[in-house]
Parts: C-alpha cells; structure tokens; sequence
C-alpha cells in the first residue's frame, strides 16, 4: 500500500489522524466534508478505522448478566402498551388478561394487607367519576413488577410492587406524557404497598396512554427532579 | 472473524434498525465480551466500564439505522461508537488531561498487549506485531493519544511541548505503522 504520490501519502496520514481522533473540529469537519466524494481518501479512511478498531480492543471479558437487563429495561416502549392499548377500550370485566390481573392484583393485596394507612377516599358517590386509570410497570422478566392504580376522583396513587430489589436506592415514580420530558410523582415504596396523593404539577399528565416509569434513585428521590439512574419499570397508562 | 461471522453480525445490525429485539439479543451476545474489552481498556474501573457499556449499547439500538455495511465492517463500526461512549464517560468524568506527561520521561507501556491474550485473528496478531517495531515512547504516545481520546493540540499542551512537534512524531510513528502493515 506504499504510495507514490505525495498526496496521497498525504490523504492518508489525514485518513489516519482522523480515526485515531487527532485532530481538532475544525480539521475534522474538513476532511470529513471530503470523505462523501473522495472515493481514495474514504477507503484509506475506512482502513484506518480497522485498525483503530483493532487497537482498542482489550482483553475480552464477558459482563455480569445483570448489565442485559439494565441494557434492556433502559430500552424504549419497554412497556406493555400494545395489551394495555386494546384493553382501553373495553370494560373492565372484559378487559384482557394483563389490565384484569393487574387489578386483580391490587385487590388481592390490599384485601390481604387489611386497613391501610391513610385509606383511600370513598368513591362510590361519585357515579359520573372519571373512571380509575391503572398501569403496568414491567422491565426484564422476573425483576419485578408494579402495578400503579390512579383513582382520578380523589388523587391518590396506589402502588403495588412485587419483587423489587433496590437495596440502599429509592424507586421513583415518573409519568411520561408524550413527547415531554418526566415528571415526578414522588418515591414508591419499593418492599410493600403504599398510598400517595398525586403531586398537583404531576396529576394532570396522568391520562391514558401516558407512560409511567420507575427509575432507580439515590435515597430519598432524584436531587435533580430528573431521572438520574436506569429506569428499570416503565408501562402505559389505561383506563379500567 | 470469518466473513459468514461478519455478514451474520451485519444483518442483525439492520434488524435491530427495524426494532427487532430478538435481532438486538443477538448482536449483545455475539459482542459483548469485545466492546466490554474495550471499556475497560479507556475505563479500569469496572462499573465505569459497566456504565459505559449499558451506554454504548443504547447507543447502538438508536443509530443502528445509521450502520452502512458498503462503508465498513460492523465490527468496526460497534468497536468505534462504543470507544466514542467510553472517551465520552471519560470525559465526562474531568479525568483526562489533569495529568502532565513529560515526552523524555514517558517509558514503555508495559502492560501486556491485549492482542497476545486474543484468540487472534490475524490482524490483530499483525497489528500488534508492527506497534511492536515502532519507538516505545511513539508508541506510548499513540496509545495514549487513542486511549484518552486526546487530539494533537490536548497532547501538546498536557506535554508542554510544541504542537509541531507533537504532531511530526505521531505521523512518523503512524507512516511506520502503515508501512509496517502494508
């Protein structure tokens, strides 16, 4: 591959100091802006991004498998929408399987757990109440699961995780609306049931089809009002 | 790696352009063990090298779409964003460029080359072979320069040393690696 001509000697000392990272942005818009109609000076580019690649291989070494699964809980739409969707729109009892265990879940542990501290507000006078919304946090299978009740009449959030181990973390609630960036509906307990009012700059954004989920937090919340560590929960809001 | 390895790895890489997850799976598995390699080679502390990886990967399922298998390999091309991740964690991190180096006193690298411990394919074993011809310091200057994602003006001022300079000795040290390569 010893070139004659000095410029070409040249181009791919440039095709070498762009893939190693050399130069500095200006420099590199420049021969980057060459690489689309430069057929010669791509290929040597594309040589020396082999070797680059080769050089930056250490020893190989597999990952703990636990890093697939956060790999694979931060994904998007890692959720049960597509069920949850078509469930939406039909009455509860008829809903489909994912939306109707979801609740059976909730009132299953909220029978067995008994009275709860404090306990949610009466909503049989409220006939006309807009109907409860429920969701389904999933991630990688068998890392837990949360099922989130939101009963719009009163404003309060139930959670109802199962298998979740975040020992010396929080578990913190997000709503996601739709192209928006989260919003924090406050740290669940992340080992048993728990009750909360839906935080007034939240609630609203709790609608169907919104995205809730649960990032794994220092103690006591994220400190900057966004996420801060992986997401490892995330499903879509229905109504039941 | 064989061409059916390499075709195989490069199809995946257009499924996982169209969402597919399973494709993704696969792509992780056939991969993992190189790119986690590789971030720890920028990032020896393991969970930053962890961190890096989960970030590399996340890249990869986003700008699989941008993978063009006419303009190169996919090995290649996974090796290079997840390199890019691990310097941007680098960075990220204020660790680079809070040490000096001092060019007449920067000695050989003596870690063993990661290549010996490949089950090599051959241009690894060739590439390690011609660094190995090169000035040990030139050749330590081009690991750190790659390693730490350094340009030739962030060498030349941690070296306190003139950018021609810094620059001459690279492209010397890189004309000498390619002839060596051929």
């Amino acid at each position: 591959m010893s070139d004659p001509t000095p410029t070409r000697d040249e181009d791919d000392l440039l095709a070498a100091e762009l893939a190693f990272g050399l130069l500095d942005a200006n420099e590199r818009q420049a021969v980057e802006a060459r690489l689309a109609n430069d057929r010669t000076l791509a290929d040597a580019y594309r040589r020396w991004q082999d070797r680059a690649a080769t050089l930056a291989l250490g020893a190989e070494e597999n990952p703990r498998p636990s890093i697939w699964s956060a790999i694979e809980a931060r994904l998007p739409a890692n959720d049960m929408s597509r069920v949850v969707a078509s469930a939406a729109s039909v009455r509860w009892w008829q809903a489909s399987t994912a939306v109707a265990a979801a609740a059976a879940i909730v009132l299953a542990i909220v029978s067995v757990r008994g009275p709860l501290p404090p306990p949610p507000a009466p909503v049989i006078a409220h006939a006309q109440a807009a109907a409860p919304l429920v969701a389904v946090l999933t991630g990688t299978p068998g890392k837990g699961i949360v099922t989130v009740s939101y009963d719009r009449t009163s404003g309060r959030l139930l959670s109802a995780p199962t298998g979740i181990d975040i020992a010396g973390h929080s578990a913190e609630l997000w709503v996601i609306p739709a192209g928006q960036s989260p919003r924090s509906l406050g740290v669940i307990a992340a080992g048993s049931l728990g009750w909360m009012p839906a935080r007034a700059g939240a609630a609203p954004a709790i609608t169907p089809g919104a995205t809730l989920a649960i990032s794994v937090e220092p103690l006591g919340g994220s400190p900057t009002g966004k996420p801060t560590g992986p997401v490892i929960l995330s499903g879509k809001v229905a109504a039941v | 790696m064989t061409t059916s390895a390499a075709d195989i790895l490069s199809d995946a890489l257009n499924r996982v352009a169209s969402g597919d997850r399973a494709a993704f799976e696969d792509v992780y598995r056939r991969t993992s063990a190189k790119l986690f390699g590789v971030c720890l080679r920028i990032l020896p502390v393991r969970q930053e090298a962890e961190e890096a990886l989960q970030e590399a990967y996340l890249s990869i399922w986003r700008r699989a779409g941008s993978f063009d298998a006419t303009r190169g390999s996919a090995m290649t091309w996974l090796i290079t964003l997840t390199r890019n991740r691990a310097l941007d964690r680098l960075r990220a991190g204020g660790k680079i460029a809070t040490t000096t180096m001092d060019l007449a006193e920067i000695v050989a690298d003596q870690r063993p080359l990661a290549f010996a411990v490949l089950e090599a394919g051959q241009e690894e074993a060739k590439l390690a072979q011609c660094i190995g011809t090169l000035d040990q310091r030139d050749a330590t200057l081009i690991r750190t320069a790659f390693f730490e994602g350094s340009t030739y003006a962030e060498l030349a001022a941690r070296a306190a040393t003139p950018l021609g300079t810094i620059k001459s000795r690279i492209r010397r040290a890189l004309t000498k690696l390619r002839d060596c390569l051929g």
